[in-house]
């Protein structure tokens, strides 16, 4: 790492270029209300604001530019407003777009000016309402090359005549070299916060950013030690505002990166480059919550890949993410994505597959609470099954009755229109319509949340209650209400079989579930003729269904966290990491594949020498030709987790993977931080 | 259809073999040497293991029971509320075992390393085990106290044998296993003469084996070596301790603090006669 990069790291870290932040009084929102200004007016117009509002600041040694200053974003509607959209919608978390991934190079290469005549041609035709929309989108790009020009003063001002010629040339003109087009993504991406998007994903950097990389290598314009050093600052831009974005936590913010893959339309053919290698090397020198690093593989992705991967793995930061190429491809041409979309995959914040430029995906839209399932039907109808085949057959009645409830709820979603981040977005201008109204693929996706604890109560409702008869209905009651010995309930938290130890019976009870979980959302059709994924994620729910749900067949006690994502129970201590391996790559997830990862932690002494680091790889390498979806390893030390709540203030920059993301432990709230040092930890 | 006893089978050991392995560790060992980290191992017989950590002290284990499975052991294995009572020392049959551990195997491209205790005190089931494992990529670990004709068939039959030495010195070697060492070095001679891929290890305990004379006295010995000799020294482990308290039985060596320990080794005899080596 450079000097110039290790002082802009201290400085981020310090939080010293906090000072430069204000609070910001904007135009009151009843203003716009009264003279009923349309909803993408107002997008376009407090965008307008927020860009004025900024102050063009430029810190010591930056040379990637843009800050933010303006420390709050307006309201759009009155507070009555909102109760109105409120009664007449589904709204979706914070009513924002979020989640997707937009195109940044297509207009990276154009410029504004070009993508302002894109819109004035789209004109032709248009209906006023349209016209209408296409100004505000015009509107954006002048708010925009404003503030860039401002900045350019600001520079020259500075003397920082380098920085001040490139503002010259974007974003109001296409990038030439690498150097500009991380400035321009910079500028496109601290735009879209500013418009009020969240969940801003990076997509497939390595495949879109190399070309301009190349061609400065070739043409001897930067050597690979400049590159890298642009790429470390503009790795450290993504961490200048981020604990300004909204999230459940600090850290869930979905500046996800993804790098590797195939190339889509090249018969299979892998992507990960230079650039790619640059990243991994780049975050794991950088030690920052940002950009969150996801690496596709595959079954053919060569052993030296994952190598790379397990050495990021080793910097602790819960990077890279893995997803398989095999699985992933084959499950969204399934859900009816075209073939050359679904090989452009990338993630959503934190695992979730969308497609870029194309997806209005809203893969996080629900969330089915396996564990209330189970105990529910085990309530209503255990007693009156006779064979553990009619109470499964209870279950799926009740987990398709739950997954067409979930449908019918969402009768109709509102979106503010974002008509910044639909430039940006494939069709959105040829067909004059904000990316909030949807696009190519509309498909909503839903949680699959507990799937471990569901698997193994009904494994016990197998084997125990219906097979061996050693645990009476009686008592399979008593433990959902609450009121069992605590003897009966230990009796089958640790002795009873458990998912991830490898027995093949209890794994097809797992590929059964999921498979059925496919089926109940297989018919469904969402609001805006999109269809329902399902997947293996958890989320935040892991935590929050955990409050609601009794003690279960498991040995799961009420008010215990169910396990972040797809993983075996908190307090089952399985065989090992190949028996965990075994039984969860065992479900076809090209029927689940929404998203969502087997976590794994491993003590940081495994990745201590080279011989640990290369059996990771090999690990990771089986599980994806096992047909795995999705891995997260974290390389942990529970020693130092406790010290680190013991002594926060000495273990400020100590970062822990939660459940699609990455943050810094000490800023957790202590529930999400117990869960962290609660996970099972493999040794060497 | 040899029985034998396991008291555990470890899955991705990083270090004991190439590639991803499962250890499986047999029961019983002569040797009883102070810093052993699997004391559960040394016995042959069935014993207790209770995590202390965890406990709330109820009491509950210790009500008389009827399960047939806790009789002999003084503790109910079933009544503790955090699953911390557990029994370790299983009986499992050699070709049942050797055909589920060829089925993960498979499964993973991986290894399988038999160690302990001491895998040659039930030669038959080693054997039996080593043979019922077929193509699968093998290694044993051994203390190599063990009759020759046992060592050198357990030997043929993998594809890498760990043979630890713990102090060159007979009379020291008593001191600190129970055991004379000339057992264990007529076996390492045996390796030394022939082509069965071997690896030295040397668990260094501070002040009891990691002096220079006796480090360098071993590179001098393996000087001899047929095949190029490697050696992997392994740092006392300073987590000892705990696993004695699990299983009530007592530990010696307390008072070292292995979290400070850093081992010199005589790098310039290694040079001199050939041996690589590393720490792990």
């Amino acid at each position: 790492m450079t000097e110039r990069i290790q002082n802009l790291l201290s400085l981020i870290r310090s939080g010293k270029h906090h000072i430069y932040r204000h609070k910001i009084s904007y135009r009151p929102v009843e203003e716009l209300a009264r003279c009923n200004m349309p909803d993408e007016e107002r997008s376009a117009e407090r965008l307008r604001e927020v860009l004025e509002a900024q102050e063009p600041i430029i810190l010591p040694g930056q040379r990637i530019l843009f800050l933010r200053t303006a420390e709050n974003l307006p309201d759009i509607f009155t507070e009555t407003e909102w109760e109105k959209i409120y009664k007449s919608n589904f709204i979706h978390e914070h009513s924002r777009v979020c989640n997707i991934c937009p195109n940044y190079e297509k207009t990276i290469r154009r410029g504004l000016l070009a993508e302002k005549e894109r819109c004035a041609q789209a004109k032709n035709g248009a209906s006023p309402s349209e016209i209408r929309w296409l100004n505000c989108v015009e509107k954006s790009i002048d708010a925009i090359l404003n503030f860039a020009e401002r900045y350019r003063q600001k520079a020259l001002e500075l003397g920082m005549a380098e920085e001040a010629a490139i503002l010259k040339r974007v974003p109001a003109y296409g990038a030439s070299t690498f150097r500009e087009a991380l400035q321009f993504f910079r500028i496109l991406h601290f735009t879209l916060w500013c418009e009020g998007e969240y969940q801003n994903t990076l997509g497939r950097f390595d495949q879109y950013m190399f070309p301009y990389l190349e061609k400065d290598l070739a043409a001897g314009r930067l050597n690979e030690e400049e590159a890298f050093e642009l790429l470390e600052e503009f790795f450290l831009t993504f961490n200048l505002d981020n604990d300004l974005y909204p999230g459940i936590q600090q850290g869930d913010n979905g500046q996800s990166l993804m790098l590797g893959g195939v190339i889509p339309g090249s018969g299979g053919k892998d992507g990960f480059n230079l650039l790619s290698d640059m990243c991994l090397q780049a975050s794991g020198e950088l030690l920052v919550i940002d950009p969150k690093i996801n690496l596709r593989v595959s079954s053919r992705t060569p052993l030296s890949v994952y190598e790379k991967g397990t050495r990021l793995t080793k910097a602790g930061l819960g990077f890279p993410q893995y997803s398989n190429d095999d699985v992933v491809i084959e499950g969204l041409v399934k859900k009816g994505y075209r073939r050359e979309d679904a090989e452009n995959y990338t993630v959503a914040a934190c695992w979730e597959f969308i497609i870029p430029e194309y997806g209005m995906e809203i893969p996080n839209i629900g969330a089915v609470n396996f564990p209330e399932l189970i105990n529910r039907t085990i309530s209503e109808h255990l007693e009156e099954s006779r064979s553990y085949e009619e109470f499964y057959h209870f279950f799926t009645e009740a987990l398709n009755h739950n997954c067409a409830e979930i449908n019918d709820n969402i009768q109709s979603i509102y979106m503010v229109p974002a008509p910044f981040m639909s430039l940006l977005m494939a069709d959105c201008i040829e067909n004059r319509r904000d990316i909030s109204f949807g696009n190519r693929y509309n498909n909503f996706g839903y949680h699959g949340v507990g799937i471990s604890s569901a698997v193994d109560s009904l494994a016990v409702v197998k084997k125990c209650i219906f097979t061996e008869k050693s645990l009476t209905k009686q008592q399979a009651l008593s433990i959902v209400r609450g009121d069992a010995d605590s003897a009966l309930l230990a009796r089958l938290r640790y002795e009873e079989p458990k998912f991830g130890d490898g027995d093949a019976w209890v794994n097809d009870i797992a590929v059964t579930l999921c498979h059925d979980f496919a089926k109940a959302t297989e018919n469904l059709r969402n609001i805006r003729g999109g269809c329902v994924r399902a997947g293996t994620g958890s989320a935040m729910f892991y935590l929050w269904y955990a409050e609601h749900v009794g003690s279960m067949l498991s040995g799961h006690c009420k008010g215990e966290a169910f396990s972040a994502n797809y993983a075996p129970e908190l307090f089952v201590r399985n065989k090992g990491p190949l028996s965990v391996i075994s039984s969860l790559t065992a479900p076809d997830f090209t029927e689940v594949a929404n998203g969502g990862p087997l976590t794994m932690e491993f003590h940081s002494s495994v990745f201590r020498d080279e011989d640990g680091t290369e059996k990771v790889a090999r690990l990771v390498y089986q599980f994806i030709r096992h047909g795995g979806l999705q891995l997260q390893l974290n390389s942990v030390n529970r020693k130092t987790l406790l010290e680190a709540q013991r002594d926060p203030d000495s273990y400020r920059n100590l970062i822990v993977r939660i459940w699609g993301w990455s943050a810094y432990f000490v800023e957790l709230d202590r529930e999400f931080q117990d869960h962290v040092i609660a996970r099972q930890e493999f040794q060497v | 259809m040899e029985k034998g006893i396991i008291f555990d089978i470890k899955e991705f050991t990083v270090h004991d073999g190439d590639g991803i392995r499962t250890t499986v560790f047999l029961k019983g060992c002569p040797l009883r040497c102070l810093w052993c980290h699997n004391p559960e191992g040394l016995r042959t017989e069935r014993q207790l293991m209770i995590t202390r950590n965890g406990c709330l002290s109820c009491g509950k284990c210790l009500l008389p029971c009827s399960h047939p499975e806790c009789q002999g052991l003084g503790r109910c294995l079933h009544a503790c509320p955090r699953g911390l009572v557990k029994a370790v020392g299983e009986e499992v049959d050699a070709t049942e075992l050797a055909s589920r551990l060829a089925e993960q195997a498979e499964f993973f491209e991986s290894g399988v390393t038999v160690s302990g205790g001491e895998p040659t005190m039930q030669p038959a089931f080693l054997l039996e085990l080593l043979d019922g494992l077929g193509s699968v990529d093998t290694a044993i670990e051994t203390c190599g106290y063990t009759a020759p004709d046992i060592f050198r068939r357990a030997a043929e039959k993998v594809q890498m044998l760990y043979l630890d030495i713990k102090h060159m010195d007979s009379a020291v070697h008593q001191k600190l296993t129970g055991v004379p060492n000339e057992p264990i070095q007529r076996n390492l001679e045996m390796l030394m003469r022939g082509n069965i891929p071997y690896t030295v290890r040397v668990p260094l305990i501070p002040g009891l084996n990691d002096n220079a004379e006796n480090l360098s006295r071993l590179a001098e010995k393996l000087s001899g070596s047929r095949l190029p000799p490697k050696v992997e020294f392994l740092p006392y482990n300073p987590f000892t301790e705990a696993k004695y308290q699990m299983a009530q039985m007592p530990f010696s060596l307390s008072h070292i603090d292995g979290n400070q320990y850093h081992p010199v080794i005589p790098e310039e005899p290694y040079r001199r006669y050939g041996v690589c080596w590393r720490i792990l």
